[in-house]
């Protein structure tokens, strides 16, 4: 049985028909990566893996809790899928080490020296134990993203969404927060990526899944996928990625 | 043309104006925060459209914006005793002071609610909050933040309409000054003096507030 599941996925916005009829296993521990261009579907198929988008047909299965056309237990099903998105989304308001405690605490009811424990854990596991009482916008674009990703690990999920968590990065930076990324997939994190980053998805995805016009059109493991393109289409792709 | 000024009638009414100013601040301290905590409400059901109350406070907005103060409190206090509701000049004061404030927070705080980036409430939506717990940890806090200053002036505004209270016996400042220049005919005086207090009182409020923003508000360093 596969960690997450999608069968026959389909999303209109308006007319506009964006998903259509997805089926998609990952498995625990596995890192998959979406790649297509832009308006392929890729992002809008991301969010519907925890409800931030809604879906009009099919089933979503993460872990035993089901989305069936869009009814379900969402918030069973979000706690048990992190998200990491390209714009950090950090709560302004709060310390980084706030922004990391807050989701335990009020979700999961989580005692405030026990929450602010695993944020601590979680934001030494991101490298910035030191900064802990920092703001946002304290911190470097690199820095945010990385308080983030630990503040998405401090709700313990199944499998963790990154919607192309470099895109908003300066490139200097981008690789602090891929580091850690790798780190995670090495700790066997299932994980699900968008992102433009062509070599580094290579590099650690178990799979490749290519989107285009709303289907997946081919996928498989990335080093076959890239030396043996069996579709036109990600052929061409390929080429204007370099 | 020399005017000789003449304060030597403060010390005899020093205990009348001090009940003037406790009355005001009184109005002031009560419809700031029950005007607040009602705009806040209207904020919420006019941003997510929760029904019926969204309608509702749609109305009510509309109607305390576009009609004068003065005619609210007479409203409230000529008014309301013909259908069996009679309330004492602090109560019908203090109501009109409350809903004339909600009316305007409630368009101000939608405002600072409305600023929020979708993706805050995107990233709270992820972890599992309910919308109530995004409401209350994520949004509420940087949106009353943004719209702190406008709030602020707003409440200001409110402390110097409240003089109008004195047209039903309230026996706030305006009250007071009003009853102290029938007594000595000095009304220069007396309203200058009225006129330095209220000034006095404002710029206080405003000191107040702009604390309580950054203390309470504002993010702040871990205790």
């Amino acid at each position: 049985m596969p960690l997450v599941q999608t069968k026959r996925l389909h999303k209109f916005f308006g007319k506009n028909h964006v998903l259509k009829g997805i089926n998609l296993d990952i498995q625990e521990g596995e890192v998959v990566t979406i790649i297509g261009r832009s308006g392929s579907g890729k992002s809008t198929l991301l969010r519907t893996l925890n409800g931030l988008e809604s879906i009009d047909d099919g089933t979503i299965e993460v872990d035993g809790t089901a989305l069936v056309a869009g009814q379900g237990d969402l918030r069973a099903l979000r706690q048990k899928v992190g998200m990491v998105f390209q714009q950090f989304n950090l709560f302004p308001h709060l310390s980084a080490g706030q922004n990391v405690m807050l989701a335990p605490q009020v979700v999961k009811g989580t005692k405030k020296d026990e929450a602010e424990t695993i944020a601590r854990n979680m934001l030494a596991r991101v490298g910035l134990a030191e900064k802990f009482d920092a703001f946002p916008d304290q911190l470097s674009g690199g820095q945010q993203q990385r308080v983030a990703i630990a503040r998405a690990l401090a709700m313990s999920p199944k499998v963790l969404l990154c919607d192309e968590i470099t895109s908003a990065l300066d490139p200097e930076l981008v690789n602090e927060v891929l580091s850690v990324v790798r780190q995670l997939a090495s700790e066997g994190m299932t994980l699900v990526m968008v992102t433009h980053e062509m070599r580094f998805a290579r590099e650690v995805s178990d799979k490749l899944v290519f989107m285009y016009e709303g289907r997946i059109h081919e996928s498989g493991h990335p080093q076959e996928m890239f030396n043996n393109p069996t579709t036109p289409e990600f052929a061409n792709f390929i080429r204007t990625q370099n | 043309m020399a005017y000789h000024f003449d304060f030597n009638f403060v010390p005899d009414y020093a205990g009348m104006l001090a009940h003037g100013i406790g009355y005001t601040l009184g109005l002031t301290l009560l419809g700031g925060t029950l005007g607040t905590l009602i705009g806040i409400g209207g904020a919420i059901s006019r941003t997510w459209n929760v029904r019926p109350f969204a309608g509702l406070y749609r109305c009510y907005v509309e109607l305390f914006r576009n009609t004068p103060f003065l005619v609210q409190l007479f409203l409230i206090f000529f008014g309301l005793p013909s259908l069996g509701i009679k309330l004492t000049e602090w109560q019908a004061a203090i109501l009109a002071m409350v809903l004339n404030l909600g009316a305007y927070s409630t368009e101000i705080i939608r405002a600072g609610l409305q600023a929020i980036p979708k993706g805050l409430i995107e990233a709270s939506e992820s972890l599992a909050f309910t919308r109530w717990q995004t409401f209350f940890y994520v949004m509420l806090r940087p949106a009353l933040l943004k719209v702190w200053p406008a709030l602020s002036s707003q409440i200001v505004i409110t402390m110097l309409g409240s003089s109008v209270c004195s047209q039903i016996s309230a026996e706030e400042l305006t009250f007071v000054a009003n009853f102290i220049q029938s007594r000595n005919f000095r009304a220069f005086e007396t309203y200058f003096l009225t006129t330095a207090i209220y000034f006095a009182l404002a710029v206080i409020i405003r000191q107040a507030l702009a604390a309580i923003g950054r203390y309470a508000i504002a993010r702040r360093p871990q205790a």
